[in-house]
Order: C-alpha cells, then structure tokens, then sequence
C-alpha cells in the first residue's frame, strides 16, 4: 500500500466549536495537531490549508434558507425565535459570532479533501475537523451545523456524473445527517456502525433503516449494545464492512472516524479501547486500495474525552492513513504542556493497555445480541446491495 | 396527531353485500389490505376481513374452492356487530376497543357517512410520534413520587439546563403499590449529562443512562 497522503488543516477549521462548557471542544483539534507533530509524523510533510466552501457548495444539501439563517445568526442579525426552527440557539447547538465561516471552513476543508483525492493529486487525505455527520437539510442537530461530508459528495456527484462513493461512520453515534441525504440514492452507500439509537441520541440506525425507493440496500446501520466492547465491535464490523463495500464497489471511500465509542467518552455507553482506532483505519485502507486504487477521505467526527482519547485516537487515524508506524510512547513535551491543563492524568502510552479493560459481566450477553444483529443485517440488507 | 382523524385512511375500498368472496379476496390482495366495510344504500352494514372469507371458503388447491368463491355473498359472512369509531375520539380510545375487543380496525363514521378506518397499523404510526421517536433525540427513564407537582418538578429540572422536551410518557410504576411512577423522557440534546446530573442532585432516581456497565440491569 502506497501513495501521497494529505492532512487538510489550517488555524480557520479551529474555529469550529461552540465555546464555554459546551463538550465539542476545538482544543481537541489542537492537541490533535500537536501531537502528531510531537509523534515525528508530520516530518517532511506540510499542512494543506483549504478554501472555504462557496454558498452554491452548501445548498447542493441545505436550503438556502437555513444557509442565510446561520449566516444571521452568526452576525447576531436574527431573533432566537426564529433561529430555534433552524436548531439553532439550542443548548446543543448555541449561537457563536461568524459560525458561518466558521462551519464553511470545515466543509470546504473536506471538499478540498475528496477533490485532491479525485483528481489524483493524493491517495489518501485527512480533515479531522470534517464529520458533522448530524445536521440536516434545514436544521442544526447534535453539534453539527452544516454537513460536509453530505456536500462532498453531492459536490462529487455534479462533477465526477455515475461516481459511487461509500460512506463508513464509526462513530458512536448514528450517521443519520448523511444517510438521510442519500437514503434514495444507490450510488451512495452509506454504512454506520454505532450505539443502538433505543437510548442515544439520535435515535435512528435501526438494521431495517435500509434505503427507500433505488436506494433499497444502500444504507447499512450495524447498532450495538451499550457496553460492547473491543473483540464485539471488531467482530461485528468485520462480518458486515468488507461484505458490504466489496459488493458496492465504489470509487471512492469517506470515513467518519469519531472517538466517541471509547469507554472513558462521556456521552455514550460503548466500551471500546484504541484498538478499534488502529483496526478501523488499517481496514478501511486496505479495502480501499483492494477496491478503489486507494482512493480514501478520512474525517474526524465526535469525541469528548479530549484529553486522553481524542488526540491519540486521530493520532493513530494519520498514521494508518500517511502510512507510518504509530511511536508507543507519548511524547514528554506534549504530556507534559497539556498536563497543565487536562481535569485527568494524560496517558504515557499511545495504546490503551488492555488489563485495564477487562471484559465486563455482561459481556457474552451482549455479543450474543450484537451477533443477532449482524446475522440479521447479513440475510435481509448486504444480499439486496450490488 | 392524536385523534382518530389525524391517523385515519380517509380512502376507504369497500364492497357491497351483494360483492362475491373472490371479487373481495381480489380487492384485499390487489390494495395490500385486510379489511373492507359493507355498504348498501351509502351506510356501513357489516365488515369483512380477509381471514373471515377464507375461513368461510374451501381451502387453496380444493377442487371445489372456485366455484364456491363465485357464489358466496358477503352479505351471508360479514359481522353485523360493528364497532365504529368517531374522528374526534382520542387515538389511545382507538387503541383500547381494538385491543379490548381483539379486532385489527375500526370504520370512522360521521352520523351514518363512513368517513375513513384506523387499523392497528395506523396506531402504531401514531405511537411511533406520539413517544417522538422520529426526531433526534436522547431518552431518559427517570423515577419520581406519583403525587401532583412532581413531574412538573422533573421537567422544571430539564427546563434549567435549556434541554427542550420532544415527548413524555408516564406511568405509575408496578413494583411499589403505585407511590411511584417513572417516565420516559425524549429529551432533544446528544449531551443528557447536565440534565442527569441535575435531576439526580434533586433526587430524582435516573434509570438510564446508567452510570456504570454493570450496575445498569435495565434489561438491556
């Protein structure tokens, strides 16, 4: 596996975040940063800044309306009663100056990301402020106010036409922004694995969420129990991904790499380690060099532990994707300048050590029922794909 | 939303006494239904179902069954004890005669105009938005006294965090005579941990989330 990789970064995509106590913190992007710099894995490579995403970008997926709203809403042009409709102004997902370019930031961040890769000036690219795989069409949701990976593609459509792209969501959460975007649209796949939607917001990512009208089969949602663990959620992506994408066959993959299924992640019940940040990556790579030259766009997403999980969770995301080994140890100078500000103690080692996860008392329960959905996912959605 | 007329299919398909069982198998198979009021003369007589026409009728491969599907009236099959409901009746009254009974629908009448049907499926749609379970959301099962004012207090709790409320069902709980009741709140934020926080503080048991894998026994 080879090729030039790209990390799409600049200090505009860090504007993104909603300030105060609010859990989506642009520090993580930071100390993301920071990190693999400290780690050696930026050495001989340089930052890719990108272009803000144009208006016309963001209603191939917005309305115009919600568009002009967060526009006014970032000048303080607008009343809250008419922002609300929107989603914005909630305690999800508050009001800050020049959120517009803020968020516009990010989506051209991952524009820029899939068009690099398209045109053949990389193999594999990096956003990690991209995934704000909730927003909708005409709302804000979950923190995620415009849909970057939704315009990517839709911008890709318009200028690569009969262009299938897989979407991969591993986030805890469910990707339901995206895959309600495309849910008639069988040249996109959209694939998610993530906590059961019965507790967690948002809800949705049920198995028989499958696509509607042409798009039967192309959105695939593998929900787990709270508490899964490591070898479950491994198991269960194994069984369904490569399945999945190899019957698509795309020409090109968008990952959604948030952080948030770790145990120590503050708003969801799953109870995974780091392993699942180098699984998933490295498995996501090979496929797509097995089924699309390679061609791979890699997004950040949630993730609210910023201090132990986030940074080296993305961390071991660049070195899979730029093709480098992961260092094991944490770099003193990194520990120790964030340590100053960190609540917790930061970890020495860039892997969870697996002692300290050992397998809960419900452990056997609850793969018996992740097994359950998979097996069910496998005789009634993946033969309907291809 | 939550009268008959909001979850009623105001297209109703319907036959005659004098229709035959195949000409009304056909209709059900045809539009994807199982049910079919009766009409002569514009008002509701009786109802068919398709599993009243094949119990009334020679099974599949009998040599007999076509000839016997042209001469069955449904006026000699159908129930002539109806139960109807109105448009403006609660959708949960619905439900309650049509689980009490062991019924699958119930024509909508107007005076003696059939006006639509709410059939089991139709309550289910309902109950679907009624707990709010197509809008993005988090869902919490919170404990509290079942005496007046408490989940007036609950909601005042999830008011003080600025979390908007998408759904409320409650119910006093079985465990305990009834001094209880619990909630299950559809709450429109991915971060309940203010809202949780809170409500435990003010001693209001939270069910789920829990707080630790094993000691959440929610019967997950």
């Amino acid at each position: 596996m080879s090729g030039r990789s790209v990390f799409v970064h600049d200090l505009g995509l860090e504007a993104y975040g909603f300030g105060g106590e609010h859990p989506f913190n642009p520090l993580r992007v930071r100390m993301t940063i920071e990190l693999c710099e400290a780690l050696g894995l930026m050495e001989g490579r340089e930052f890719t800044s990108p272009e803000p995403a144009t208006d016309e970008d963001l209603t191939t997926v917005h309305s115009l309306s919600y568009v002009r709203s967060v526009q006014k809403a970032g000048r303080d042009e607008a009343p809250l009663s008419e922002l609300l409709e929107y989603g914005l102004g909630t305690s999800d997902n508050p009001i800050f100056p020049e959120m517009h370019e803020a968020c516009a930031h990010v989506v051209g961040g991952v524009i820029g990301a899939c068009r690099m890769v398209m045109g053949g000036e990389a193999k594999h690219a990096l956003c990690v402020s991209g995934g704000l795989h909730h927003a909708l069409r005409s709302k804000a949701s979950g923190f995620c106010v415009y849909n970057d990976v939704g315009a990517a593609i839709a911008r890709l459509k318009e200028e690569h036409p009969g262009i299938k792209v897989a979407y991969v969501d591993t986030d805890a959460h469910h990707g339901d922004g995206v895959q309600w975007m495309f849910y008639d649209d069988p040249d996109v796949l959209t694939f998610s694995i993530h906590e059961s939607g019965r507790y967690l917001f948002p809800g949705t990512g049920g198995v028989e969420e499958k696509g509607r009208n042409g798009g039967v089969g192309y959105s695939v949602n593998v929900p787990l129990q709270p508490f899964t663990q490591d070898p479950s959620f491994i198991g269960c992506f194994e069984e369904t991904l490569p399945e999945a994408l190899r019957r698509f066959g795309p020409d090109l993959i968008i990952s959604q790499n948030g952080c948030d299924a770790h145990a120590l992640d503050p708003l969801t019940h799953l109870s995974a380690t780091t392993r699942i940040y180098e699984h998933v990556p490295r498995r996501i790579h090979e496929l797509a060099h097995e089924l699309c030259g390679g061609r791979w766009v890699a997004v950040g997403g949630g993730g609210y532990d910023i201090w132990r999980v986030v940074p080296r969770a993305w961390a071991a995301l660049w070195a899979a994707l730029s093709h480098q080994e992961l260092p094991e140890t944490m770099p003193g100078a990194w520990v120790a300048k964030w340590g100053e500000h960190s609540p917790v103690a930061l970890p020495d080692l860039t892997r969870d050590v697996a002692a300290n996860y050992p397998p809960i008392g419900r452990a056997a329960q609850i793969e018996e029922r992740n097994r359950r959905t998979v097996a069910e996912l496998k005789s009634k959605v993946l033969p309907l794909i291809g | 939303m939550l009268l008959v007329r909001d979850s009623m299919v105001r297209k109703v398909i319907t036959v005659s006494p004098e229709t035959t069982a195949a000409e009304a198998l056909k209709l059900c198979r045809e539009k994807g239904i199982r049910h079919l009021p009766v009409l002569e003369g514009g008002r509701i007589v009786g109802l068919i179902s398709d599993r009243d026409l094949r119990l009334a009728t020679p099974a599949l491969g009998d040599p007999n069954r076509a000839a016997a599907l042209e001469k069955i009236r449904i006026g000699d099959e159908m129930s002539r004890e109806i139960t109807t409901a109105d448009p403006e009746d609660p959708i949960e009254h619905a439900a309650m005669a049509m689980h009490e009974r062991k019924i699958g629908c119930l024509p909508v009448v107007e005076g003696d105009e059939l006006v639509g049907i709410v059939t089991a499926s139709d309550v289910m749609a309902a109950l679907v938005t009624l707990v709010g379970a197509h809008e993005p959301g988090s869902r919490l099962q919170v404990e509290f006294p079942n005496e007046p004012g408490s989940l007036a207090e609950v909601a005042g709790i999830i008011r003080d965090q600025g979390v908007n409320i998408v759904s409320v069902l409650s119910v006093p709980s079985e465990d305990d005579g009834g001094s209880r009741s619990v909630a299950v709140i559809r709450i429109a934020t991915m971060n309940p941990s203010g809202v949780v926080r809170s409500l435990q503080e003010a001693g209001f048991p939270v069910l789920w989330p829990p707080s630790a894998p094993d000691g959440s026994g929610q019967g997950l």
